[in-house]
């Protein structure tokens, strides 16, 4: 009775007509209603600037000129990016002959610092999770310690590392420096600068892989545990058999999106005063090109689109390993 | 050794506390297990705290001592740049604007995040693997991708579809839209990933009941996902707070034009002698409202609303 007096009433409201409105659609086309807003704000805001830029990068640089662009030349700024001709960037994308040492080439940079800060950082948030999730007296405090480097703003997390190795300032470059590691100003060689780069991300970016760790784990539960105690499971095979296979999905969803955020690393490279000369990664060449020195917007949108390419194709490495895993029964 | 309860008192007495413990660990490995497990918490402790303690101790430097090297102690203790920081700049508005993005897109990229991650992760339709591969591909750019034209759009150069909004630049709208729309992916895949792996039996439960669909959704499907929403929310303010591109250029850099505690920070670098002491103290000042929100928000990750009877 309760529910038919609750049905007349909803026919008077507008808001329950909406409700009444969304139960009778299919599956499908409630999919597509939720779906709306989600891509009504991702289509203005992300895919008509990228359809924009991608035009732009058809056409030709024009530097002296009110306009930005010249004439249009199809694909000829992808070639010369790739082929190391485009006199306008600061470093080269690639460069193949070997001229160029390992660290001033932005793919080699950008790639090999990808793959050390995500490794370390989930190994790193490993640990950090698995020591948040346990029960002990002032855990609380110790779960905001390990949070906080990654609640820091960037610029600040710059200035921070810009300090520790600040020649004047800061006590670590002395020791290094005396035992060989780095050169009297490490923020301007290439290699000492990556290493503190790379610190600097794996300082405060080994958070976010925990606490998506730690959410996953907070999902198991706890009486698998028990069972696997009982039945004489060690920690390791207890870690093994039951929460990496459960928190497969969670971690997979943190290391693509961080694998995705470190191919684009560029605020810790100007806010630690390295800069984009000393540690040239992909997105750093992008912002040179676009607002430096040249302002040239065609081969700046270039690089971005041959970044994002990039990025998709070691995106789909994951995504085949992803779909070849045991474990791979998401999605 | 071989006949344990006879030997052990004197044992006790003649070999010091070390090699009891590790008699009592071999007998007993759970005791191993916990001390690795201090050493390992004592070390997290340290390499996250420590260089923030030592940033602190360059803000409590005095500002002409500085440049000798700070260690363990600060140089010269003096810590009126904590003062003096306010008197250079509002600093306290700079945080407040950052506040109102962070805040705005956490709960707008939330509830909108929501509703793609449900359909995404409960419901079967054409076209989802495109689309969530559509998701995924825009996070691919750099966000210096999508800059120009936007930067065009909200200062009201050029028009999108023939519509002119209102310009943008240098309000919340300037930085807010742009960024729900960078963190989104993110946000989107972390609830698709919660919400798929609640049971299917706790819905349907609450349709039989006659909750609405979208009651269903409010009621049963994101309480029982919190740590997962929280999460998702937690990076997201903080990954807003902590932006750098958006914010740094879609404002102005005086605190009444919106500009964020990036400008602020910048500006001791730029408008002054280089006071060391000043740009720590006010990194000090920016990390603690964060802090304080991370204290918050982590018992909400860890609430365990999930565990238990509740899953299968």
């Amino acid at each position: 009775m309760a529910t038919e007096q609750r049905q007349q009433q909803q026919g008077w409201n507008p808001v329950s007509r909406v409700l009444n409105w969304m139960e009778q659609l299919s599956e499908e086309a409630y999919a597509y209603l939720l779906l709306a807003p989600a891509f009504l704000v991702l289509f203005t805001i992300a895919l008509w600037p990228l359809w924009r830029t991608f035009r732009v990068s058809l056409f030709a640089d024009n530097l002296f000129g009110a306009a930005k662009t010249g004439e249009f030349v199809g694909l000829q700024n992808y070639i010369e990016v790739l082929t190391n001709q485009n006199p306008l960037l600061s470093r080269p994308l690639i460069d193949l002959t070997g001229g160029t040492p390992f660290f001033r080439q932005a793919l080699l940079v950008t790639l090999a610092f990808a793959v050390i800060s995500v490794v370390f950082e989930t190994l790193i948030g490993f640990g950090q999770a698995y020591i948040m999730s346990k029960e002990y007296r002032g855990r609380r405090w110790v779960r905001v310690a390990i949070i906080l480097p990654w609640a820091i703003p960037i610029v600040i997390q710059g200035m921070l590392f810009f300090l520790l190795f600040n020649p004047s300032v800061g006590f670590l470059s002395d020791p290094l420096q005396a035992i060989g590691l780095f050169g009297s100003n490490p923020l301007t060689s290439s290699t000492n600068a990556f290493v503190i780069v790379t610190v600097a991300d794996i300082w405060k970016t080994s958070a976010f892989m925990a606490l998506l760790i730690l959410a996953g784990m907070q999902s198991i539960d706890k009486s698998l545990y028990d069972v696997a105690e009982v039945a004489g499971a060690s920690p390791w095979q207890r870690f093994r058999h039951i929460t990496l296979p459960l928190i497969f999905p969670a971690l997979m969803v943190a290391m693509l999106f961080r694998t995705i955020d470190a191919m684009r690393i560029y605020g810790i490279i100007e806010a630690s005063g390295a800069g984009c000369g000393t540690v040239p990664s992909l997105s750093c060449l992008v912002v040179d090109t676009m607002f430096g020195v040249t302002q040239a917007y065609a081969s700046a949108a270039t690089i971005a689109f041959i970044t994002a390419s990039i990025i998709a194709l070691v995106i789909g490495g994951y995504l085949v390993v992803l779909k070849l895993s045991p474990e791979g029964s998401y999605q | 050794m071989s006949q344990p309860t006879g030997t052990e008192r004197s044992d006790d007495e003649t070999r010091g506390p070390l090699s009891n413990w590790v008699d009592s660990a071999i007998k007993n490995p759970k005791k191993v297990y916990r001390a690795m497990f201090y050493v390992v918490v004592i070390f997290f402790l340290f390499t996250t705290l420590f260089p923030l303690y030592w940033l602190t101790m360059i803000a409590l430097s005095n500002s002409n001592r500085v440049s000798e090297g700070v260690g363990l102690l600060p140089a010269g203790f003096d810590p009126s740049s904590f003062v003096e920081i306010f008197q250079q700049i509002p600093l306290h508005l700079y945080l407040f604007n950052s506040f109102v993005f962070a805040t705005l897109t956490t709960i707008f990229v939330l509830i909108v995040a929501s509703l793609a991650g449900y359909a995404f992760g409960r419901l079967e339709f054409r076209g989802k693997r495109t689309l969530l591969l559509t998701v995924l591909i825009i996070s691919f750019f750099p966000p210096a991708a999508f800059f120009i034209p936007l930067f065009q759009l909200f200062t009201q150069q050029i028009a999108f579809l023939g519509l002119t909004p209102p310009e943008l630049y240098s309000t919340p709208g300037g930085v807010v839209v742009p960024l729900s729309a960078i963190f989104m992916p993110l946000a989107i895949f972390i609830l698709t990933t919660f919400y798929s792996q609640i049971p299917d039996g706790l819905e349907d439960a609450a349709r039989i009941e006659g909750t609405t669909r979208l009651g269903a959704l409010f009621r049963v499907i994101i309480p029982l996902s919190a740590p997962g929403v929280a999460t998702a929310g937690i990076l997201t303010f903080i990954a807003v707070y902590n932006e750098f591109f958006f914010s740094f250029l879609m404002t102005g850099t005086a605190a009444q034009d919106w500009a964020p505690i990036v400008d602020g920070i910048i500006s001791y670098q730029s408008q002054f002698q280089v006071r060391y002491d000043l740009m720590a103290a006010a990194s000090i000042v920016a990390v603690v409202p964060v802090a304080i929100l991370v204290v918050v928000a982590q018992e909400k990750i860890v609430s365990g609303l999930t565990s238990g009877a509740l899953k299968e």
